[in-house]
């Protein structure tokens, strides 16, 4: 029996392959079904960029907050929150995660530690901060991770949540999903310094930046942030440059990217492909029993699509509840 | 017709993990367009009137195109005519590999680079026999010379001039290649380290106890890194023949330890076991049968019971610009200075 | 035991009883402390009016000064809030809502509903509001009607010290966020006020002069400037109610109704900006609401649709005075106002 060289265990190895597949198949799943017509609004699909939810997430608890994007159901994968409810919610319906109130942009689940997807770019950054105070006054060593991507580390209340954190020594980090396009606006463009590390350390923030298609980099790397965070090192910015197969809503003609652009990221850019080759390159964990995941995954879907086909509609009532907790 | 100069800068080296896990800082992308426009001003000075660019979507050509802008409104003529190659940008090392195998053919008598030991190693390995001048702007920089980077683009100018010999203006660098099963070689300007941690994942080298084989061109206690953990051991110069092999173990096991700084602002007890001079042209085995290859401070490659690995010292594989030497002959010679005729005497 | 206090004091004895009562209560703004890393004594302002000194001493780091950042440490309060904290945010003045309303109105206001009930965020903002202050148009409006406008917000303004006491007692406890406006020109006004700590509920208004003729409703500063045109009311022989609303949403409607029934009439005196105000929002729901019972139509005394004027005989015409309250009051009983 080949020794696991990885810095995981089989068994984590496992769920991280598990967690990117079931995002995966989430969202191709999405993106065939909101062709036919059935989901309402709009779905910002994460497919491509599973390594870095997955490379993050394995090293938090539920005692750690996420803030995510408008893109935030790789997020809420990797956090914890249940398929089911999230494909309910998608659908708009009572059995959702927030019960049909919230939709794709607003999947929540505060038990777990996600403080929500949210459909205003940038804005998980000043409610991490807030997550990390409140971490500090309770002493428990957790941490906070707010999510934005390229476009949203332009937006004022980011750049004032880093000087913030920086002042305040705050257990948060700051995670730059540059997969190179805000909507249909490349980065090269709507952002005059280039480099995210540049403006981390313009706020005092160490930044860091790593390939968010390789999971064992973004793992390594955010395993040595979060620890620091953890330690009272104070917040820090990862950058991992990544890339989205899909446009940047499901709709979107994608007509601001190079021909063939997506057929070569799926080809040669594929983080869960080039996870599967390592692994079974070295012999810890046998093709088969990914394909046996790969099946599982793909009848949990299955299953979560189904139910939420057939469950109930929010009834009128339900437009006026949850307001307040008390009025 | 002046010679051609080729620049390398590259916009993502100094970004990694040693940020977090050492005191490490990056240069900020305008300091580095900075010293883009210093070296190109020296190198004008020098007569030089055509540079190529390696393009990059870093920010770094944004900033050096304002400045050139700038004199050029301003009616000066500080700097040469800068053409960017054509090519594509992927962001990834590929780029600097392919910006230098692009210069090489297009002719180039030298290509400065900004960056670290990574960033070298690549150019290096597509340059040939085109000199390389170092710019450090990279974590450890054990490879290119801690200097104004304004004499390095002097120098780079003055060599390429040919106003210095050949002999003193460039010297001979040796490197490490690395074959693993057959393949064609993987070099190393500095340092090849083995450890234990068989994967690449945010590559840097910071956990000493997975260290376990060490191979050098040289051998410094003035720089960081590996080259400067042998050289705390037996130093070794970088134009003596041959470099420096040691096997290395946890602190706690070895039968020497050396307290050496391995990055920025990180200092750590490394153990040694037992080292020798390393003879140039000698393929070795590392005795470690599995884990992964660090090549210029950086896990490249992993490799199991099942790969052939084998480490050989070249000397003489690529040159460099000896910035001391040609600034020293250019003093001596007076190369920089001349007379000044009627103009001296009207003004007395 | 009641004594004289001011509103000032009130508010800063509110604080201090909730913060020693429950831990998990921390305070944020700008200079709430003062002195932050500068050569000199902490709690050098306690805040820019005054309003938070003495705290720092008793609860140290349970007070956190911030830097100009309001998106930033608005959204900090909310995410805290959401994580089990109760902060108590200041926003300096109300008018700054410009700078962190994505924070409050997309955030905050619409956790609960958007994440199906499963969040609670009891945060407070406390703000100035108001003119008079000769602060001029960036630091004197009344922003209220925007902040009831939302859905999942609390809107609180009183108008005297023992309310402002009970009310922000009342809005820390509560479990929603909480927009509390302080007047600015109310911080001197003295009141009885007991030592012990007390809550008043939301959504209930105080009736503060009982009459039969005409209804007049108010909050915050107009409330004095309502009663003292009851006086002169009172001097033509015109009885006048005055309603104190003290919290806009949820806003008492009861009240205002029974009144309006009793008196058929309806002046409603709001120092916000005529236009989609509280007063176009108490003359709409009392007009559709108690229509039959209403002798002539409602009457809305307000600022006028102007910044705040500078100069202080401007701005002295911009507030809605007593004699204005007092002579639309008397236009709808039909009689010359009291001189």
């Amino acid at each position: 029996m080949p020794e696991n060289p990885f810095p995981l265990s089989k068994p984590d190895l496992q769920k991280a392959y598990r967690i990117m597949r079931t995002i995966r198949e989430f969202e191709e799943r999405l993106h065939v079904e909101f062709a036919k017509g059935d989901i309402p609004g709009f779905v910002h699909l994460y497919a491509g960029e599973e390594a870095c939810a997955a490379g993050i997430m394995l090293h938090l608890t539920d005692r750690d907050r996420i803030a995510s994007t408008h893109r935030g159901h790789g997020h809420c994968i990797a956090k914890g929150v249940g398929v089911r409810e999230m494909m309910a919610e998608i659908y708009g319906k009572a059995t959702g995660a927030c019960h049909g109130k919230g939709g794709s942009m607003h999947i929540a689940d505060l038990g777990k530690g996600m403080m929500g997807a949210n459909g205003i770019l940038g804005a998980g950054a000043p409610l991490i901060c807030g997550a990390g105070i409140a971490a500090k006054f309770r002493g428990d060593g957790g941490v906070g991770i707010t999510f934005f991507g390229d476009g949203a580390s332009n937006q004022g209340m980011v750049l004032e949540s880093m000087n913030l954190a920086a002042i305040w020594n705050l257990p948060v980090i700051f995670v730059v999903e540059n997969n190179g396009y805000a909507e249909s606006t490349s980065v090269d463009y709507a952002t005059a310094v280039d480099s995210y590390i540049d403006r981390a350390s313009g706020f005092g923030l160490p930044g860091v930046s790593v390939d968010g298609t390789d999971f064992f980099g973004v793992y390594e790397a955010a395993g040595e942030i979060i620890r620091r965070a953890r330690e009272g090192g104070g917040p820090s910015l990862l950058e991992c440059k990544m890339i989205r197969f899909f446009g940047h809503f499901e709709g979107d003609a994608q007509t601001y990217k190079a021909k063939n652009e997506n057929e070569d990221n799926r080809a040669h850019r594929d983080c869960l492909k080039s996870f599967a080759v390592r692994v079974t390159q070295a012999g810890v964990i046998g093709s088969e029993e990914l394909e046996a995941i790969d099946r599982e995954v793909g009848r949990l879907i299955d299953e979560a699509v189904a139910s939420a086909k057939a469950a109930p509609l929010p009834t009128p009532r339900d437009l006026v509840t949850d307001v307040y907790v008390s009025y | 017709m002046a010679p051609t100069v080729g620049i390398i800068a590259n916009p993502a080296s100094a970004r990694d993990i040693r940020r977090v896990v050492a005191s490490a800082t990056g240069l900020q992308i305008a300091d580095r367009a900075n010293i883009v426009l210093r070296v190109l001003a020296a190198v004008a000075s020098c007569g030089i009137e055509e540079v190529l660019v390696m393009p990059e979507t870093g920010g770094i050509r944004g900033h050096v195109v304002r400045g050139i802008e700038r004199w050029r409104n301003q009616r000066e003529k500080r700097y040469p005519h800068v053409t960017f190659l054509d090519m594509p940008v992927t962001g990834t090392v590929e780029d600097t590999k392919l910006a230098a195998r692009l210069m090489h053919s297009a002719g180039v008598a030298c290509i400065v680079v900004l960056g670290g030991d990574g960033t070298h190693r690549a150019v290096a390995s597509e340059c040939g026999r085109v000199p390389i001048a170092g710019i450090s702007t990279g974590t450890n920089n054990a490879f290119p010379d801690h200097r104004e980077p304004t004499i390095t683009g002097l120098a780079t100018g003055l060599a390429v001039m040919e106003h210095i010999p050949e002999h003193v203006a460039f010297c001979a660098n040796k490197r490490l290649d690395v074959v693993v099963n057959g393949l064609p070689p993987e070099h190393a300007l500095v340092d090849v380290a083995l450890v234990t941690d068989a994967y690449v994942g945010a590559r840097a080298l910071w956990r000493t106890h997975t260290f376990r084989e060490l191979y050098v061109t040289f051998a410094d206690p003035q720089v960081i890194g590996m080259a400067g953990i042998a050289g705390l051991i037996e130093p070794v110069s970088r134009k003596e023949a041959g470099g420096l092999m040691m096997r290395l173990a946890p602190a706690a096991n070895a039968k020497l330890v050396v307290r050496a700084p391995i990055a920025p602002g990180l200092i750590d007890l490394i153990g040694i076991d037992e080292w020798r001079r390393m003879p140039a042209d000698t393929s070795f085995e590392p005795c470690l049968k599995e884990g992964s290859i660090a090549l210029d401070g950086e896990r490249e490659l992993f490799f199991s019971r099942h790969d052939q690995v084998s480490i050989k010292l070249v000397e003489n594989a690529f040159r460099i610009v000896d910035v001391a030497g040609v600034m020293q002959f250019a003093a001596h010679h007076g190369l920089l200075r001349s007379e000044q005729s009627h103009l001296a005497e009207a003004t007395t | 035991m009641p004594r004289k206090i001011s509103f000032k004091q009130a508010i800063n004895e509110a604080l201090d009883l909730e913060m020693s009562r429950d831990p998990t209560v921390i305070l944020m703004g700008e200079d709430i402390v003062g002195g932050a890393g500068s050569p000199g004594e902490m709690d050098a302002w306690g805040g820019v009016l005054g309003v938070t000194k003495g705290l720092y001493a008793k609860y140290g780091n349970r007070l956190m000064d911030t830097p100009l950042s309001e998106s930033a440490y608005i959204g900090a309060a909310i995410g805290a809030a959401a994580c089990g904290m109760r902060p108590v945010a200041e926003l300096m003045f109300l008018d700054f809502m410009g700078v962190c309303f994505d924070q409050i109105l997309n955030q905050a206001a619409k956790f609960r509903y958007m994440f199906g009930g499963k969040a609670e965020t009891p945060v407070v903002i406390r703000a100035m509001v108001g003119a008079g202050f000769r602060a001029a148009a960036q630091h004197s409006q009344m922003l209220t009607p925007i902040f009831t406008h939302v859905p999942g917000l609390k809107v609180v303004c009183p108008s005297n010290a023992y309310d402002a006491k009970g009310l922000l007692i009342q809005s820390i406890r509560d479990n929603d966020p909480v927009i509390f406006c302080e007047h600015k020109n109310l911080y001197g006004h003295e009141a009885d006020v007991p030592e012990e700590p007390y809550t008043i509920p939301f959504g209930e208004a105080e009736v503060v002069r009982d009459g039969k003729d005409v209804t007049i409703v108010s909050y915050g500063l107009t409330v004095h400037r309502a009663l003292d045109a009851a006086e002169k009311l009172n001097a033509n022989n015109i009885s006048a109610e005055v309603i104190d609303l003290r919290t806009l949403s949820p806003i008492d409607w009861d009240t205002v109704i029974e009144s309006v029934e009793s008196t058929g009439r309806l002046v409603v005196v709001d120092e916000a900006n005529p236009r989609c105000s509280i007063a176009t929002d108490v003359a709409a729901h009392v007009a559709q609401h108690a229509f039959g019972a209403l002798k002539a139509a409602p009457q809305m005394v307000t600022a006028p649709h102007t910044p705040v004027p500078f100069s202080p005989v401007l701005e002295d015409l911009y507030i809605p005075t007593s004699d204005a309250i007092a002579a639309a009051a008397s236009k709808l009983i039909g009689r010359a106002a009291a001189r």
